[in-house]
């Protein structure tokens, strides 16, 4: 066991110095080196951009759609699970999910309106109505 | 005013905003169009500008007329759930993304390709851009420790913050699969595992030598718990050196790695130049990067 700790540790310490000296590259060297591996550096950048902009989607995308329920969350209560992330209404208390890899949401909280939300306030449209 | 005053990081607008000044909502009208008026208008002066529209007067997003050029501006519902500060941080983070160079993208991506390399099958197939998603998303939903989220301090670099999560996480992934192990969970033995190489470089899967395992009917990894600690404690540290074997010079660098000395202390050791060094540790990053990737990276995903 302290073998395997041991050589666990020598690799972790080659891929941190790697992944460094990865941070420690001058901008061209960096062009360089995409070159030499026959990439073209703006398709990659790109690439890797979009991978970010996904995953801020798919954020947004849940957000939106408990918003348009009427759903509230908070956004620090997103909890790790084996599948994706999970919350739920601060209002109702019903659950959401969504995965990370295919961004699919699941959940009671998705099957329709929020039921308690405003359910101790009145808002002014409605009060100017009366 | 916005031409005047600008810039500004964000405009918050309220959906129900009057006319002028002076003049009271009407707050009875079917339809409230002056909030949205002024967010086209802004929208044409500056189509990056980043907005919030509050309607704070209705119970759901769904409820909030705009014309469909709005759709992708978020709205502010409740002021009371912690919804502005999100909303704030989000497009912080998006501008952030917007504002990397292609440079900080290929070191962003290279990291995550790395980390993932060192995760070997301990990654259970995932890969450098998952990695990077996940730190990403954790750095959206921003909590406070790392099984939740990571909150994005605005004093660090974005790069710099995004590799700290992706470290951070990865350690994670790792500690989950050998906890896995330890419970001798089925799912930590899924098939996809990183080729090692022979002493000819020749591939191989690391389940080859595993005399006493078998494809269950649900296309899992069976065996015994003897050939799964032989499997777990395959020796990769010889799979490096093996990749290798004809560089002696990146071998030196390597086992200088290996066993943690500085750059300053495998040099003299090895007699070993700057220029010999630092081409020496470009090669073992590019080839082992190269093995990783096998050149159809933009394949494995459908996002």
């Amino acid at each position: 066991m302290a073998d395997k700790r041991n050589h666990d540790e020598r690799l972790e310490r080659l891929m941190n110095q790697l992944a460094d000296s990865v941070l420690r590259l001058s901008d061209e060297a960096i062009l360089a080196e995409t070159r030499e591996v026959g990439a073209d550096l703006e398709q990659e950048a790109e690439r890797t951009r979009l991978v970010l902009r996904q995953a801020s989607k798919a954020l947004d995308n849940v957000n939106k759609r408990l918003s348009n329920l009427g759903h509230a969350i908070n956004s620090n209560d997103w909890r790790r699970g084996q599948q994706g992330y999970h919350n739920n209404c601060l209002n109702c208390g019903s659950s959401v999910s969504f995965t990370t890899a295919t961004s699919e949401m699941q959940g009671e909280a998705l099957d329709g309106l929020c039921l308690e939300s405003d359910q101790y306030t009145i808002r002014r449209r409605e009060a100017s109505r009366k | 005013m916005y031409r005047d005053c600008a810039p500004f990081n964000v405009v918050l607008i309220d959906y129900c905003v009057p006319p002028s000044s002076g003049v009271e909502i009407d707050h009875c009208a079917p339809l409230q169009t002056h909030g949205t008026a002024l967010a086209m208008a802004i929208r044409e002066i500056n189509p990056s500008q980043g907005m919030i529209i509050a309607a704070l007067d209705y119970r759901n997003a769904g409820e909030v007329e705009r014309p469909r050029e709005l759709m992708h501006i978020p709205l502010l519902i409740d002021i009371g759930n912690f919804q502005l500060r999100s909303l704030l941080e989000k497009i912080e983070v998006d501008r952030a993304i917007e504002a990397l160079t292609s440079s900080e993208l290929r070191r962003l991506q290279q990291f995550a390709d790395l980390r993932v390399w060192w995760l070997g099958r301990t990654a259970r197939g995932k890969t450098g851009e998952d990695l990077l998603h996940e730190a990403l998303l954790r750095t959206l939903i921003g909590a406070e420790d790392t099984q939740k989220g990571r909150h994005w301090n605005k004093d660090v670099d974005f790069v710099m913050h995004l590799t700290g999560a992706m470290r951070s996480i990865s350690s994670c992934w790792k500690r989950q699969f050998e906890a896995a192990v330890q419970r001798k969970e089925t799912e930590a033995y899924l098939i996809p595992a990183l080729p090692i190489h022979d002493a000819e470089g020749q591939e191989h899967s690391p389940l080859d030598n595993v005399a006493s395992g078998h494809i269950t009917s649900g296309g899992l990894w069976g065996t015994d718990a003897a050939a799964d600690e032989r499997l777990i404690e395959k020796d990769e540290e010889d799979r490096v050196l093996t990749i290798f074997k004809d560089d002696p010079e990146a071998a030196q660098v390597l086992q200088g790695l290996l066993d943690g000395l500085k750059k300053n202390e495998t040099m003299p050791r090895y007699g070993l130049g700057e220029k010999q060094y630092a081409a020496a540790v470009k090669r073992i990053r590019v080839k082992l990067l190269g093995r990783k990737n096998g050149g159809s990276r933009g394949e494995k995903h459908g996002r």
